[in-house]
């Protein structure tokens, strides 16, 4: 990625050095562009028209006129994290260095054979997290290319997520990876009507973790792990475009490939060290390492027809079929227990293989019907069909300590073939009438139902599969209100009942609602304010599941005087969150309620001052913070402050502050706080 | 309870929907869509208005007519295809003859001043015939009046000029309806969006999509998650039934949550024993019953109990184990 970051670099610097010297084919001549009349439109946007019509005298485009951009680069400094630097890393993980911030940039050349626009894009390169990468490259009514490549740090170690009982002494469940993702697209327009394509993506992670080795419910081991596994996927199709009708066909297929492996030859005691039998349990050597490989064909297809001026009809076939092929081995030494027939042994081998297939269809089809100018009526269809056709099979062998020619094969962990589906379908009708221009009313009926059977767990006692179904009848209402040009109003509601669901955290008998307003209150000041409910209840026996969640939201943007001295940004946001559900408690089956109560304030805000006595110079102050009580009270700050000064006419000096501090009030070693600061220059053309 | 139609009931409908197209077809056969707007209009004489061209335009809106020389729907005035060939301005807003001669606003059609369903119905007449529509019957923000004019500046010109492609760029567009949502990314263990890694339309297809929520689909039909989180999608030998059936917001806040993991609980034996629940009737009810069994039988008073992720770590689904335990 250094050559990329190093192309894209370069490639702004030779674009400056080619200025076209001829018109741009694409305006009109000189002649075609008269002095504008004094017109009212024309007087309303005198500020922009001025320098609009000093070019449109001079047609020739300039290498200004044609290359656009800008670079941020300089050096992040942090302090010392104080608390606990894992959740740091799990949470912000910014690092120190110098760093380029952004780069961007468009060029414009009509008069090149090989593209009329490049604009090229890269974010957070040097080290941070998150770096990105986007090209897009034109060439009109020829192709249209496209590149994107990001490359994202994944570090999880959260202290109390791997034992809350026990942090800091049981790491596991962390991991420290990568994921890197590049995609690729060409569309090529070789006549008007018909447009071939060709897409890639790759997506591939790779690091290191901590994962557990379990010896049945005995005892488990922290062991570590690499982890690598990649996706790549090739599609191509066709897109027949027609003012009456489009169709797309599509086909494509995906590569997969898990290579995880876990290795340990140090001597661990798990985290179950009480003796049992008089022994002690320890893992002193394991070896595991999946070879999984994967492939997969699809299918596209999407059409969509505009019959006539008061009908439209949409629809769409998706079909994937991926299929997997398992290679597993494991083999690991120690002091192990086989708790049914009390025998300790010394070695344990597993071997897995088998295969999965898992052909996925859906379809989806509607229309739209306007019978009157006012009156639309939305009908649409859907289906998704998923089953899974698995066949593995595995082997353990036991190896006695005392009894070292003795091998006890377990049986296969599972029926040797077997198959599950999930079907999903749904029916929705919408109406929605323009009572006036400003008023539209919305209203329509969701019927969804579906089956599914999937495997069901070892131990249970009804069979190797439990089936389900899910039956749901939605009522949906709405209102959109544009009172005045200033002021907007949405509802939404929607109000279900089910006869049957899945799970006992499903939705079953819910009611949804939302309210979104937006007001114009001057020129410079607008107003807007989310309310959000949602109540899902199931109060059938042994279950007793309700849930509420509230969410109001209210923003306020001021612009006075087009933000040439102040412009302020703040939104608050207010959100309740509640679920009780009956379960049973472990070991005992004693009954109990689950509760989860999470009430949150959030608020953010960005001030931007024009610095006095500096032109352009600009100061930012802002940030955000996260408050919330409940089962999972934490704080969250992030403020900042940014400054930013011209040094010359294409040169500005910036520097910015930001302070991270978290904390958690049931976890106290899960907090961390630290101070971030940056300086660079900003350089544009 | 509302209960699923009858055939009688559906056919009633059916025959309905069948008499009100076919009035449509008497009262317009193939008759262009209709144009509120242009209707609305009260010309000062009845002579119809003509196209007068781009050039003519120009005169007066000199610095829109410039922008757009360089936005991706000047095509509509170069290419045949789209029968505007030097009528570009003409293409959405109308014939503008008696405009251009009273210069008066209310002489020529103002797609921003039209009810969403009209505005769009201008841009779906050139794109309605795209693949990016496909699921526009499932659109939320069709259905709640936001017009493809709301995200999309169609004057503006630049690699930015028809919409936000820098992935903070799109946020803050989405956001700015969304309020409520972007709060969400403020929460400590979330998607990076404010860092601006990703941005909304990474995970969502603001045009509609096949599945809720718009989301986005990859590999043909499955959820977009899966573009990146692809060692999640399987096909796994032992699947974990909520995954497929549920999707990812079963046990996960894809925007943001305050619980390590973006998880829906403080607690991993929560988030597992609240459908795990281990009912010990042998008549389960009827709503929510799958998942409930195994019963469990570890001491969750011990603390190597109370993650369960712990040891059965391959939660998403397992290649090898039944229990998920590698």
């Amino acid at each position: 990625m250094r050559f990329l970051l190093a192309l894209l670099l370069i490639v702004p610097v030779l674009a400056q050095t080619t200025p076209p010297t001829a018109p741009p084919q694409d305006q009109p001549p000189a002649s075609a562009a008269p002095a504008a009349p004094a017109a009212p439109a024309a007087q309303a946007q005198a500020t922009t028209a001025a320098p609009a019509q000093a070019s449109a005298d001079n047609p020739a485009p300039t290498a200004a006129e044609n290359f656009h951009g800008s670079i941020d680069f300089g050096y992040r400094w942090l302090t010392d994290v104080h608390g606990s630097m894992d959740e740091y890393r799990s949470v912000v993980n910014l690092g120190q260095g110098p760093k380029l911030f952004g780069l961007e940039f468009s060029l414009l050349d009509p008069n090149t054979h090989l593209f009329d626009e490049l604009d090229v894009r890269a974010y957070g390169w040097g080290g941070d997290p998150y770096s990105t990468a986007h090209a897009d490259i034109r060439k009109k009514r020829i192709y249209d290319l496209s590149f994107d490549y990001r490359n994202i740090a994944y570090f999880n170690a959260v202290p109390s997520f791997a034992n809350p009982g026990a942090p800091g002494g049981v790491d596991e469940q962390s991991f420290d990876i990568h994921r890197r993702a590049l995609s690729a697209g060409l569309d090529l327009f070789p006549g008007g009507h018909f447009i071939p394509y060709l897409d890639f993506d790759h997506n591939a992670g790779s690091g290191r973790g901590i994962e557990t080795w379990v010896q049945d419910s005995n005892n488990e081991y922290a062991v570590p792990t690499l982890l690598a596994d990649s996706t790549e996927n090739y599609r191509g199709g066709l897109r027949i475009e027609y003012s009456r009708f489009h169709l797309t066909l599509e086909e494509g297929g995906t590569t997969y490939k898990d290579n995880d492996q876990a290795s340990d030859a140090t001597l661990l005691a798990g985290d179950n060290t009480a003796a049992i039998f008089g022994q002690t349990l320890s893992l002193s050597n394991l070896q595991q390492a999946y070879g999984i490989r994967g492939h997969s064909i699809y299918s596209k297809v999407l059409f969509t027809s505009h019959l006539a001026s008061w009908f439209d009809v949409y629809g769409q076939f998706l079909y994937s079929e991926p299929k997997t092929d398992i290679h597993f081995s494991e083999v690991a030494n120690g002091n192990f227990l086989n708790i049914s027939e009390l025998l300790f042994y010394s070695s344990q081998s597993t071997m897995g293989t088998g295969t999965d297939n898992q052909p996925h269809t859906t379809g989806n089809v509607g229309f739209e019907l306007r019978p009157l100018r006012r009156l639309r009526v939305i009908e649409s269809l859907m289906t998704d069909r998923y089953h899974d056709a698995a066949a593995p099979e595995g082997l353990t062998a036991l190896t006695a300590g005392n009894y070292a020619t003795a091998t006890l094969t377990a049986p296969l962990l599972t029926p040797s073939a077997f198959t599950e589906y999930v079907n999903y379908n749904q029916q929705q009708i919408d109406v929605l009438y323009d009572v006036t221009n400003r008023i539209t009313l919305h209203g329509g009926w969701r019927y969804v139902w579906g089956n599914a059977e999937t495997l069901a767990g070892e131990l249970s006692q009804t069979g190797p599969f439990v089936s389900g179904q899910l039956k749901r009848n939605t009522g949906i209402g709405g209102l959109t209100y544009h009172a005045l040009d200033k002021l907007t109003i949405n509802l939404d509601f929607e109000g279900a009942s089910s006869d049957d669901i899945y799970f006992r955290t499903s939705l079953n008998d819910y009611k949804k609602g939302r309210a979104r307003a937006r007001y114009q209150v001057a020129k410079a000041l607008s107003l807007q304010a989310n309310f959000q409910v949602l109540n899902n209840q199931n109060p059938a026996p042994g279950i007793n599941y309700s849930f509420q969640s509230r969410d109001n939201a209210l923003s306020i943007f001021w612009t006075p005087d087009a933000a040439k001295r102040i412009s302020v940004m703040g939104e608050y946001d207010r959100s309740t969150l509640s679920s009780n559900i009956d379960y049973l408690t472990l070991p005992f089956l004693s009954p109990s309620v689950s509760q989860y109560r999470d009430n949150a304030h959030t608020a953010t805000t960005a001030i931007n001052l024009a610095l006095p006595g500096i032109k352009d110079g600009k100061l930012t102050l802002g940030g955000s913070m996260f408050v919330s009580s409940g089962s999972a009270p934490s704080r969250y700050y992030e403020p900042l402050a940014r400054v930013s000064v011209p040094v010359c006419k294409r040169v500005s000096w910036n520097a910015e502050w930001q302070y991270y501090g978290f904390g958690q009030s049931f976890y106290l070693y899960d907090g961390f706080r630290t101070n971030s600061f940056i300086t660079g220059l900003r350089v544009t053309q | 309870m509302l209960r699923p139609p009858s055939k009688a009931r559906l056919a009633l409908l059916g025959a309905a929907l069948v008499a009100i197209a076919a009035r449509g077809a008497q009262d317009k056969p193939g008759a262009p869509a209709p144009q509120p707007a242009a209707q609305e209009t009260k010309a000062a004489d009845n002579k119809p208005a003509t196209y007068v061209g781009s050039e003519t335009c120009q005169t007066c809106h000199e610095d829109i007519f410039k922008a757009f020389q360089k936005n991706p729907h000047h095509l509509v005035e170069t290419d045949k295809k789209y029968g505007h060939t030097t009528q570009g301005c003409e293409a959405c807003h109308g014939p503008g003859s008696k405009h251009a001669d009273s210069m008066n606003a209310a002489d020529i059609r103002q797609p921003a001043k039209l009810t969403a369903a009209a505005a769009d119905r201008i841009c779906l007449s050139c794109h309605l015939s795209q693949p990016t529509h496909v699921g526009r019957i499932n659109s939320s923000h069709a259905k709640n009046q936001v017009s493809c004019v709301s995200c999309h500046a169609i004057h503006k010109n630049g690699p930015d000029g028809l919409v936000a492609r820098k992935p903070a760029d799109i946020n803050r567009q989405c956001a700015a309806c969304h309020t409520d949502v972007w709060a969400s990314f403020l929460r400590p263990y979330r998607h990076k969006l404010p860092e601006g890694a990703m941005s909304c339309v990474d995970c969502h297809n603001p045009h509609g999509s096949v599945l809720p929520h718009a989301m986005q689909t990859v590999d043909s039909n499955e959820p977009g998650c899966f573009k990146c989180h692809g060692d999640k999608r399987g096909p796994f030998s032992y699947e974990h039934a909520p995954v497929r059936m549920e999707g990812c917001t079963a046990c996960h806040q894809p925007h943001g949550s305050a619980n390590p993991r973006m998880l829906t609980r403080a607690q991993v034996g929560f988030l597992c024993l609240e459908c795990h629940a281990n009912l010990a009737q042998p008549t389960l009810p009827a709503n929510g019953t799958m998942g409930t069994i195994p019963p469990g039988f570890h001491d969750m008073r011990q603390p190597r109990f109370q993650n369960c992720t712990i040891c059965h770590q391959k939660v998403h689904g397992s290649y090898v184990d039944r229990n998920f335990l590698k």
